[in-house]
């Protein structure tokens, strides 16, 4: 692990050069340009909004449902573009590969590093909005950073698992793409906890507690709205609501990092065919 | 005398290595065959295998071989892309590769963009690429170009700028795959003289391209790859025309073969290999489209009896015109030994060139000295270094040859004369069936009986000297003395002129009576250059076995003041309109 750290300390040029490419690539032809970072998201949420709030009617307690929303969609949004350019980014860049034999995880590093940047401005948002519509902010704000790392920590340690096991078997990207969907609609991101917990039978619920992004979002939104841990406490324990996520983002990076080292000598191999 | 001081410290680093290679094999595991029995399976694919290779600082290697040979997988493992699946790989300091004219850049990024971002990668600090961001775009002569975005470079663009940014950073060796060719002359030579320059600073370049010129103009060491070996190490025009010789026997064959690597020293000149009979090989600019075979006469024929003349008409269509080619015939026995190859080159005649249209030639041989057999004959129009050839008909045409057989598999019909105070009977017209198959795993050894001894072999120049190396068309006098001989009357003396590699030239049987010396005379010995032997025997009829016998016993070699090839010389002419 050390040695990993090291490799991306020394190599903090070249992760901000990939950054700045992945970026460049990204904005410097769409004419709305970098805007779209912003727009697009917004977008996803206004689409849901139409569909549950206006058509289906879904009622939600906890908070404001566009605010419901947007506290859901932006943090998927992330993981998802994350999770799904870095699994094929070692054959999508194995020329930059070539040239230089620099460690591999630094592609899906330097994606998911240029997502964030997409992504922090449209947090800071949902701040300034969640501020002015509920008046003021919870004093869990201060744990936002530590909030914000394990979704980082988890999302690098599936990519690199991932970005490993797409150059040798190129099913993955389809798998994810259905078990991306299928978890999207696992988490609460437009309905609420609390009708989960009153349709499931308790054992399934416990279940259901133990997928990462219930309780990642939850914590999300406990330390931006005001007034959401109230109504959380009675239906996760805010143990479970912390340990789960960490534990996850401690074994997802274990995990990657030792099948990126099992594999290393291997990822040319297969990129060069 | 003053040393130029680049030149000592070049002495020095020489010894350094800055690649070895030490028997690196490289197998990908995953390469679909073709064939149904595993359809759809991987089987292993080996793309180097058991490579050995020593490149020294300051040295400039080619690295040459066909498409698919291993070139860009032994690139790629020098550069540390790829690790060997066997073997150990020694590299001191940094690698750089320019493969596949700037793999790395990014079409949506301008070229200044790119600078930096192939920098990083290559691994040089920001603050190194600004300070040679100038030097960079300067060299590359972009101009304007550098602030647009790479996708509306041309490839030769594309090239100058990928050269640029790694000529300008710092490394110890550089390899460059098959992209110098791109850039227009200029530029070219550009490259050229700063690669020079990194030669002279003690860097180690190697390059491969399929611009023989190339090659030639750069390189101070080459080696030649085919199927993932390597088939040659060492000097530069050597190794180019090996592989112009590969390329000319094998046609563009791409993959993993049963390819053997002594054919390539053989194939030069001509394919003895009997699997390459019935081929045409060649870039057919001229096209031969008839050859016969005319007897004393001048009368068409496919049967000539042993010691006739023989003429070869060889009728061709020009479609190009060539420059300096010339013509060659080559004659085999139909187990693939090659009895003579004569060509226009060695004969000393000079064709200009060959003009569009008709032509023929005719090798005139005055006596076939070949023994009775089926033979089959090679007909050739080669460039001037008979390295490609224009037509190449391999073992196309089948001749006869008729008469009586002396002994066993005879390759040649020698002419001699037994001198006349010893002459007993001389059997040249009747076959003794001598069993020449129980010799076979006697080769340099002796069968004696204590009643027969040989006392000497000897063999003898015009002047009456001993001597065992002669010169092709010298008269050779063989003599042989028995200290005892008391035999029958019934048995023969055989003496067998064997090639080095134990092909049987030729048998002469003698019948044997009270006599004790023996003496031949060949009025004009026509072997080639190259090692033989003799083999004495006295056979048996009734038993029909050797009383006694010295297989292979006697070495002699043959020389000749000219260059030719095969087993026998014959005298010959060429005509050619």
């Amino acid at each position: 692990m050390a040695s990993i750290i090291q490799d991306i300390l020394s190599k903090r040029n070249l992760i901000q050069e990939l950054v700045l490419k992945d970026l460049k690539i990204r904005y410097s032809r769409p004419m709305l340009g970098f805007m779209w970072s912003f727009l697009s998201p917004f977008l996803t949420v206004l689409v849901f909004y139409v569909v549950f709030s206006l058509i289906l009617k879904v009622k939600i307690a906890e908070a404001p449902f566009l605010l419901y929303l947007m506290s859901a969609v932006f943090p998927w949004r992330f993981f998802q573009d994350s999770l799904m350019s870095s699994t094929t980014c070692l054959m999508d860049n194995k020329n930059l590969i070539r040239e230089s034999n620099f460690p591999h995880f630094l592609i899906p590093i330097s994606i998911i590093l240029a997502n964030m940047v997409n992504f922090l401005p449209s947090l800071l948002i949902l701040i300034t909005i969640s501020f002015f519509i509920l008046k003021g902010l919870p004093i869990f704000i201060i744990f936002f950073p530590f909030v914000l790392a394990i979704h980082l920590i988890i999302t690098i340690g599936l990519s690199v698992m991932l970005s490993t096991l797409y150059v040798k078997w190129r099913d993955t990207k389809y798998i994810l793409e259905i078990v991306l969907l299928l978890l999207f609609y696992l988490t609460p991101a437009f309905y609420s906890i609390y009708l989960v917990k009153t349709t499931f039978p308790p054992l399934l619920f416990k279940a259901y507690i133990y997928n990462p992004f219930v309780c990642l979002l939850n914590l999300y939104r406990i330390t931006l709205f005001k007034g959401f841990y109230s109504f959380i406490q009675k239906d996760i324990g805010i143990l479970s609501l912390i340990f789960v996520p960490v534990a996850f983002a401690v074994v997802f990076l274990f995990l990657g990092f030792y099948f990126y080292r099992r594999n290393k000598g291997i990822i040319n191999d297969y990129l060069s065919y | 005398m003053t040393i130029c001081p680049i030149e000592k410290r070049l002495n020095n680093i020489q010894t350094d290595t800055a690649v070895e290679l030490r028997s690196v094999s490289k197998k990908y595991p995953f390469s679909k065959t073709a064939d149904n029995s595993s359809n759809g399976n991987f089987t292993d694919f080996w793309a180097l295998k058991d490579l050995s290779l020593e490149v020294y600082q300051g040295e400039i290697l080619g690295v040459i071989g066909r498409n698919g040979a291993g070139k860009t997988t032994l690139l790629n493992i020098i550069t540390g892309f790829l690790s060997p699946t066997d073997g150990r790989v020694f590299i001191k300091g940094k690698v750089l590769g320019l493969f596949n004219l700037g793999v790395g850049f990014q079409d949506e990024l301008t070229g200044r963009e790119n600078i930096f971002l192939n920098g990083a990668i290559i691994g040089a600090t920001k603050k190194e690429l600004e300070n040679k961001l100038n030097l960079i775009i300067e060299f590359s002569e972009l101009g304007e170009f550098i602030n647009m975005p790479l996708g509306t470079y041309s490839q030769g663009m594309r090239l100058r700028l990928a050269f640029s940014i790694i000529a300008n950073l710092d490394f110890n060796t550089m390899l460059i795959d098959e992209v110098l060719a791109v850039g227009d002359a200029l530029f070219q030579s550009k490259c050229f003289q700063r690669l020079m320059d990194f030669k002279r600073a003690g860097k180690t370049l190697i390059i491969t391209t399929q611009s023989m010129d190339l090659i030639e103009r750069l390189c101070d060491k080459v080696i030649l790859m085919d199927h993932g070996r390597l088939l040659f190490k060492g000097n530069v025009i050597e190794g180019i025309n090996k592989y112009l010789a590969l390329l000319n026997t094998e046609k563009f064959f791409v993959g993993p073969g049963k390819k053997n690597i002594e054919l390539v020293e053989n194939t030069k000149k001509w394919v003895g290999d009997v699997s390459e009979w019935g081929k045409g090989l060649g870039t057919k600019e001229v096209i031969i489209n008839k050859v016969e075979f005319k007897n004393r006469f001048g009368l068409r024929c496919s049967e000539i009896k042993s010691g006739d003349p023989l003429k070869i008409k060889v009728c061709f269509n020009v479609r190009n015109i060539v420059k300096d080619p010339h013509f060659g015939i080559a004659i085999f026995r139909n187990d693939g030994v090659y009895c003579y190859g004569p060509n226009t080159a060695f004969d000393g005649y000079k064709i200009s060139e060959l003009r569009e249209g008709r032509g023929h030639f005719i090798l005139n041989f005055q006596r076939l000295l070949l023994a009775p057999g089926e033979y089959r004959i090679s007909v050739a129009i080669w460039d001037k270094n008979e390295i490609l050839a224009f037509d190449y008909h391999v073992g196309y045409y089948k001749l006869t040859i008729n008469g009586n057989r002396n002994s066993g598999n005879e390759l040649l019909a020698i002419p001699f004369k037994i001198s006349a105070r010893n002459y007993l009977n001389f059997l040249s017209n009747n076959f003794i069936d001598l069993n020449l198959k129980i010799l076979n795993d006697k080769w340099g050894q002796r069968i004696e009986k204590d009643d027969i001894k040989i006392e000497s072999v000897q063999l003898l120049n015009y002047q009456g000297q001993k001597k065992n190396i002669f010169m092709t068309n010298e008269p050779v006098r063989l003599e042989i003395n028995f200290s005892d001989f008391r035999v029958e009357n019934k048995n023969y003396l055989w003496i067998g002129l064997y090639r080095d590699d134990g092909v049987y030239c030729q048998g002469i049987v003698l019948l044997v009576r009270k006599k004790r010396n023996f003496s031949i005379l060949f009025p004009k010995f026509p072997l080639l250059p190259g090692g033989y032997r003799i083999s004495l025997g006295i056979w048996d009829i009734s038993a029909g076995n050797f009383l006694t016998c010295h297989h292979a016993i006697y070495p002699f070699r043959m020389v000749f003041n000219r260059q030719d090839h095969g087993t026998v010389y014959l005298e010959h002419n060429w005509h050619w309109r």
